[in-house]
Parts: structure tokens; C-alpha cells; sequence
């Protein structure tokens, strides 16, 4: 009961702070929407600006605009050149005034695709342009040299052409394997996980200050000098971590499905998973702040191990774009671990057999640290 | 019985000797003071007494029951004050006692009970909602020392509670110590300001490099050291001739001056003056002033250990 009444009281003081109402309730899904946002949450937009005069040109922007991921908007030329420079949009096509008169007289018309080189969305944009364009010059070409044999006019050839089957080398695409990024996945999907590990070890390992005042305001001794045994006061400072982490990991994973649809796979899988986790979380959270010596110290290595350690296990950038030995020494960190975990369970529908490896290491992690800082924290608490 | 009885207790670190073969003993309702300057074992003492620190030897009894840092039962008759502000400072007043009260095992409802109760006991009733860490120093001090008494404790221990006190603050906290004295707690109290210890306790205990240098009343352990009483007269012109009327007085064992200023050294100056203020009336020495300065515990400190309390 003891253990209970001083975890719980941990648990209180947390949210009893209103900055940690900001940091545990707030950031965590506004860096969900931002991140998501980042993986391409949002639909790629194409600016088009075409001469106002319907013709050739809206034939072309009506062929853009067949394909649903990628919005087509008008505007002149000044203004889509700004919103691609700001990055509002990610390309803009310009198609010049002349251009149905070069094409009917047989010329050949310029198109300008205007892209930032940083946007990686533009680089879809730019082929799905180049392929559209493909596909009209060929049209175009068929009704310009089909004039020599056919009395018809260039509309009527070009529209003849459109509506020609023409039997070609049919291409079969097959996949092997579970894709990295399946398709239908939301951004969402993917930036959730890695903020899931990266806040709740970070706000558990943060907590380890409330160990290092309570050692230092002599809250400890006060507490020991009750009939409360050692082990009850140990048990409960490590129950209020995990209670810590264990909220801030249910706040992300419901909030996030609840917010932003995120589905989390497996239950019982994921719950596992995220037990195991702030079963970590709470052992380091334990260890520090037993071993800091004062709340600034504690405060700091808190900070520094968990962007470190967050960074490394792939919470910042996708683990799947490190080279092989960023990922074996990603895989010596718990959160690359749990990251793993959750792209099983989130993108290829993983079971509980398929990430207990990963449960297994997790726990594993969970079992020494929390042994270590029980031994210290006891140390503390009986010195 | 004693409520506490200490005998023999040692405590080492490393090649420190701590604590050396303490003993004393507390009579229900009696306030004992551990008088003693900065690390001579008062606050290690307080550990095994509380029983936060093991003790290498010896053995304390709190009412009958053997003492041990696992001893809950015994555990339980004591309260603890400790010197620093051992609190939940971004908790209330109320939390904070609420959740000690459910660590010395009171169920929810008597720990709300004896909440509001303590809170009216400390004067903080009206502040009770409130963050520590809006209070001043005075009022996290008699939240501190409320949190003591959350058990009900058939002993009290204070360990140095008015340091870094302003007087005011300290003023109150010595007069809620003797408010609950006068209740018939049990206080084991202790300080390295004499004057708390005389004013509060009814005996003293000097500790000085681990080991009770003397124990007993104020008056017993005055009397042990054989300290005199002073009495300063300063007169208009004193002669060799007032000197030696005063050398003259059975009462005087030493007369000095300096100045205008006499000095006398009497085993009691309260019988004495009369004799002395008469004999120099008689002398016709013109008396501007007289002060008596009776030994104390600082004096019996210094006369014992060589050194004052606060160096």
C-alpha cells in the first residue's frame, strides 16, 4: 500500500506543475502533427500557369490533374513563382503563351517546371509532370505527322490519336517483402512511434530530479524515519516513474489514435511493448537520480541521455535511413529496440510472437537498470 | 521507564569515530537537550535514535521496545524534525501532511483528521492550500516541525530546528516546543545555541567529539564545573582602599579591576549583593552600576571542551 501511496504522489506532482502540463500534455502531439506534416501529411500542390485561352494548354493541365495525389492550381506566373520559393507549393509549371501556336505549326514548345531543390516532395511532382508531358508530346506528334496521310484537321487527328488503343509492352509490377513504408500508411503513422519512446524517456528520466530533491531536501530520511521500510520507499519512487512514463506513453498512443487515427496494430503486442519500455524508462530515470548529485546535474545528463540515446535510436531520423553500422550501433539503445517494435506492429501487421525478440531485449534493458538503481537508490535512502 | 534510553551506542565512518559510547536516558515528559558545536555527533546520534542510521553498537530502547531501523512499532512512537526543510515544496501544506500521515499508517480519513488538526496546532489552517514554496521561512519551519507530530508521538525529536531562523521565527518555534512540552510530549532536542537549551530543557547533555562530556541540570552541570558568578561594579573612583574592604567580604573569592570598572568572583550573587552593595555604601565608593553575570552553558561548554560552542 505504502509503495502505491508514494508512486501515486509522484504522479501527482508531475502534473501538478503547469510547465510539465505544456511538456507532457501538449508538445508531444503538436510534434506528432508537425512531423507527420514533415513525412508529407499534407497533399503536394503543382502551380500552373497557362495562357487564359482554352486549347492544347488546358488538354495538358486536365492530364495533370488526373492524378488524385497531387493538386493542380492556377495562377500567374509572379505569384506561383513566390509560393514555390516560400514553399507553399512544391513545383509550378509554366506553360508560355506561344505554346498552342508552336505546336500546331509544328514547332517545338517549351515548358518550364519550377522546383526548389530541397523539397523532396517536389522530385514526385516533377515526375509525374515529365511523365504526363511524355505522354502528350507523343499524342501531339502522332496528329502532326499523321497530316501527310489524312485530309483531317489537327484537332481531329490529335483527338483520333487519343482515342487509339495501341497494344504495347505490357509491365507487370510484383513486390517482394514487407515495404519499408506501405502504401496507405498516414505520415502519422510514422512520426507517432518514434515521439511515443522519445517523450516518455525523456519526461521519466526528467522526473529523476524530483529523486535527487527529495534525497537532498532530507524528504528521504523524513520518509525512512517512519515505519516505512526502505524497500517500500524504493518500490515506491520506481512504481511513480513508471506511472510517469507508463501516462505520458498512453497520452501519445490514445491521443495520437484518437487525433490523428494512428493505428497502433496488435494490442496486446503494443501494450507489451510499451510496458517494457517505461520498464526502462523508470529503471534509468531511478539510476539517475540516484547518481546526480545535485538537481542541475540531474537535469542536464536527463536532457543529454535522452536526445542522445533518442537521436541514436532512430526517435529523430527513421532508423531506415542509416548505414548498416549507424544501425548495429542503433540497435544497442532501447529505443531503437522499441522503434522497431512498433514498425512491425504498425506497418506489417506484426503479432506478439513477431516482436518478442524485441519485448525480450526490452526487458532485458528494464532488469539491469532497474537492479542498478534500486541497489543505488537504497544506497541513498539507508546512507 | 524512560521513553528513550540510550546506552553505549558507537558509530564509525571509515576512520571518524562519529558517535562514541553515548548514553542517556528521557523521562516521560521531560525535554532533553544535545548541546554541542557543528559536528560532534548530535545529528548522527538523532540518525540512530530516529532510526535512519544503523548503529556499530550499544543499544536504545524507545518506551521498553528495542530500537532498530527496521523496528516499525517503535518507529512509530517517535516523531521526527528534522534540520532541513524535509518537505514537498511544490506540494500544499495539506499534502504534504496528508501524505506523511498515510506513511505513519493512518487510514485516509484519520489522515484528514489529524491534517486539519496539526494545521490548527502550527497556525497554518488559514494557508493550508497553498504551494511551500509561497510560504516564508517561519511558516515552511512550523510545517516541518508540524509533520513531527502527524503520530501523535510519544517522543518528539528536533534536530537543530531554528537554524537559519530569524528571531521572530525562532521566538515561535521555541514557544510551540514548550506548548507541547506542556502537553507531556517527550523532546529530545537538539541545538549548538546554548541559550535554546537553557530555556527549553530540563537537562542537557554536552556532546563534544562524539562523547556526553557532562550531563544534567543547567544548575548541576554549573556546579560541576565550579564555575563562579560575576558581578561587574563600576564605580566613580575605586582605591586599593574599596578593593580591599571588598577582598574582605567572605562571600568574595576574587576581586580584580580595570579602570572604574570592579570585578567579582562570588559562588552565589544573588545572596551576596546585598552585603556587597551595602559594605561599599559604608566605604563611600560612588556606585554608577552593577551587573551580575551568572555562568552558563557556554561557560560549562568552554570550561569543558577548551572551546566555544560556535567555533
Amino acid at each position: 500500500m505504502k509503495p502505491l501511496i508514494i508512486g501515486v504522489l509522484n504522479l501527482r506532482r508531475v502534473f501538478r506543475d503547469r510547465t510539465n502540463i505544456f511538456f507532457v500534455l501538449l508538445l508531444p502531439f503538436l510534434m506528432v502533427f508537425m512531423m507527420g506534416l514533415m513525412y508529407g501529411g499534407g497533399q503536394p500542390v503543382l502551380a500552373v500557369s497557362s495562357p487564359s485561352q482554352a486549347g492544347l494548354a488546358d488538354r495538358l493541365v486536365d492530364a495533370l490533374e488526373e492524378d488524385e495525389r497531387i493538386d493542380v492550381l492556377h495562377m500567374d506566373e509572379g505569384e506561383m513563382r513566390d509560393l514555390v520559393e516560400g514553399g507553399d507549393v512544391q513545383a509550378g509549371l509554366v506553360i508560355p503563351d506561344d505554346y498552342e501556336d508552336r505546336i500546331r505549326d509544328g514547332e517545338r514548345a517549351e515548358l518550364e517546371l519550377v522546383t526548389r531543390s530541397d523539397d523532396l516532395a517536389a522530385a514526385d511532382v516533377g515526375i509525374w509532370v515529365r511523365s504526363v508531358v511524355t505522354r502528350e508530346s507523343s499524342l501531339l506528334s502522332t496528329a502532326q505527322v499523321t497530316g501527310s496521310v489524312r485530309d483531317d484537321g489537327f484537332d481531329e487527328r490529335l483527338e483520333n490519336a487519343s482515342e487509339t488503343e495501341v497494344s504495347g509492352i505490357e509491365v507487370e509490377v510484383t513486390t517482394s517483402g514487407d515495404a519499408t513504408f506501405p502504401e496507405g500508411l498516414s505520415s502519422h503513422s510514422l512520426a507517432a512511434p518514434p515521439l511515443l519512446l522519445l517523450y516518455t524517456f525523456i519526461t521519466a528520466l526528467t522526473t529523476s530530479l524530483g529523486i535527487v530533491q527529495a534525497r537532498r531536501s532530507g524528504v528521504l530520511r523524513r520518509m525512512y524515519a517512519s515505519p516505512t521500510s526502505a524497500g517500500s520507499i524504493v518500490l515506491g519512487e520506481a512504481l511513480g516513474r513508471f506511472l510517469i512514463a507508463l501516462t505520458q506513453a498512453l497520452l501519445i498512443l490514445f491521443g495520437s489514435a484518437l487525433m490523428f487515427g494512428v493505428d497502433w496494430g496488435d494490442l496486446p503486442a503494443t501494450s507489451l511493448v510499451v510496458t517494457a519500455f517505461c520498464l526502462v524508462s523508470s529503471g534509468a530515470s531511478l539510476l539517475l537520480g540516484s547518481l546526480a548529485r545535485t538537481e542541475g546535474g540531474a537535469l542536464a545528463a536527463a536532457v543529454g541521455i535522452s536526445l542522445g540515446a533518442g537521436a541514436l535510436g532512430g526517435t529523430m531520423l527513421p532508423l531506415e535511413s542509416f548505414d548498416e553500422t549507424m544501425t548495429t550501433i542503433a540497435f544497442l539503445t532501447p529505443h531503437a529496440w522499441g522503434y522497431d517494435a512498433f514498425s512491425e506492429l504498425i506497418r506489417n501487421q506484426a503479432t506478439l510472437t513477431d516482436v518478442l525478440p524485441h519485448i525480450g531485449v526490452l526487458l532485458g534493458y528494464a532488469a539491469v537498470l532497474l537492479t542498478l538503481g534500486v541497489w543505488r537508490f537504497r544506497g541513498a535512502v539507508t546512507a | 521507564m524512560p521513553i528513550l534510553e540510550v546506552r553505549g551506542v558507537s558509530k564509525r565512518y571509515g576512520k571518524n569515530q562519529a558517535v562514541d559510547d553515548v548514553s542517556f536516558f528521557i523521562e516521560e515528559g521531560e525535554t532533553y537537550g544535545l548541546l554541542g558545536p557543528n559536528g560532534a555527533g548530535k545529528s548522527t546520534t538523532i540518525g540512530m535514535i530516529t532510526g535512519i542510521l544503523e548503529r556499530d553498537s550499544g543499544s536504545i530502547t524507545v518506551d521498553g521496545i528495542e530500537h532498530s531501523v527496521t523496528n516499525r512499532k517503535s518507529k512509530s512512537l517517535i516523531g521526527f524534525v528534522p534540520q532541513e526543510l524535509a518537505l514537498y515544496h511544490d506540494l500544499s501544506a495539506r499534502d504534504n501532511l496528508r501524505f506523511f500521515a498515510r506513511l505513519y499508517g493512518l487510514s485516509k480519513s484519520e489522515a484528514r483528521t489529524k491534517t486539519e488538526e496539526v494545521l490548527e496546532t502550527v497556525g497554518l489552517s488559514d494557508r493550508a492550500g497553498e504551494a511551500v514554496s509561497q510560504f516564508s521561512g517561519g511558516m515552511a519551519r512550523r510545517l516541518n516541525i508540524g509533520l513531527g507530530l502527524l503520530n501523535s508521538p510519544r517522543l518528539l525529536i528536533l534536530d537543530e530546528p531554528t537554524v537559519g531562523v530569524d528571531p521572530q521565527s525562532r521566538n515561535s518555534i521555541l514557544e510551540s516546543v514548550h506548548t507541547l512540552t506542556r502537553g507531556g510530549v517527550s523532546v529530545l532536542y537538539t541545538t549548538h545555541y546554548m541559550e535554546e537549551a537553557e530555556r527549553l530543557c530540563d537537562r542537557v547533555g554536552i556532546i563534544e567529539a562524539g562523547k556526553i562530556r557532562a550531563e544534567g541540570t543547567q544548575r548541576e552541570l554549573v556546579s560541576q564545573v565550579g564555575e563562579d558568578d560575576t558581578v561587574l561594579i563600576t564605580l566613580d573612583a575605586p582605591g586599593e582602599r574599596v578593593l580591599d574592604v571588598l577582598r574582605a567580604l567572605e562571600p568574595i573569592d576574587e576581586v580584580s579591576s580595570e579602570g572604574t570598572q570592579v570585578r567579582l568572583l562570588t559562588s552565589n550573587a544573588r545572596d551576596a549583593l546585598p552585603l556587597i552593595l551595602d559594605t561599599l555604601t559604608r566605604a563611600g565608593a560612588g556606585i554608577r552600576s552593577v551587573e551580575v553575570q551568572e555562568p552558563d552553558l557556554e561557560a560549562v561548554f568552554l570550561s569543558l571542551t577548551g572551546k566555544g560552542l560556535r567555533e
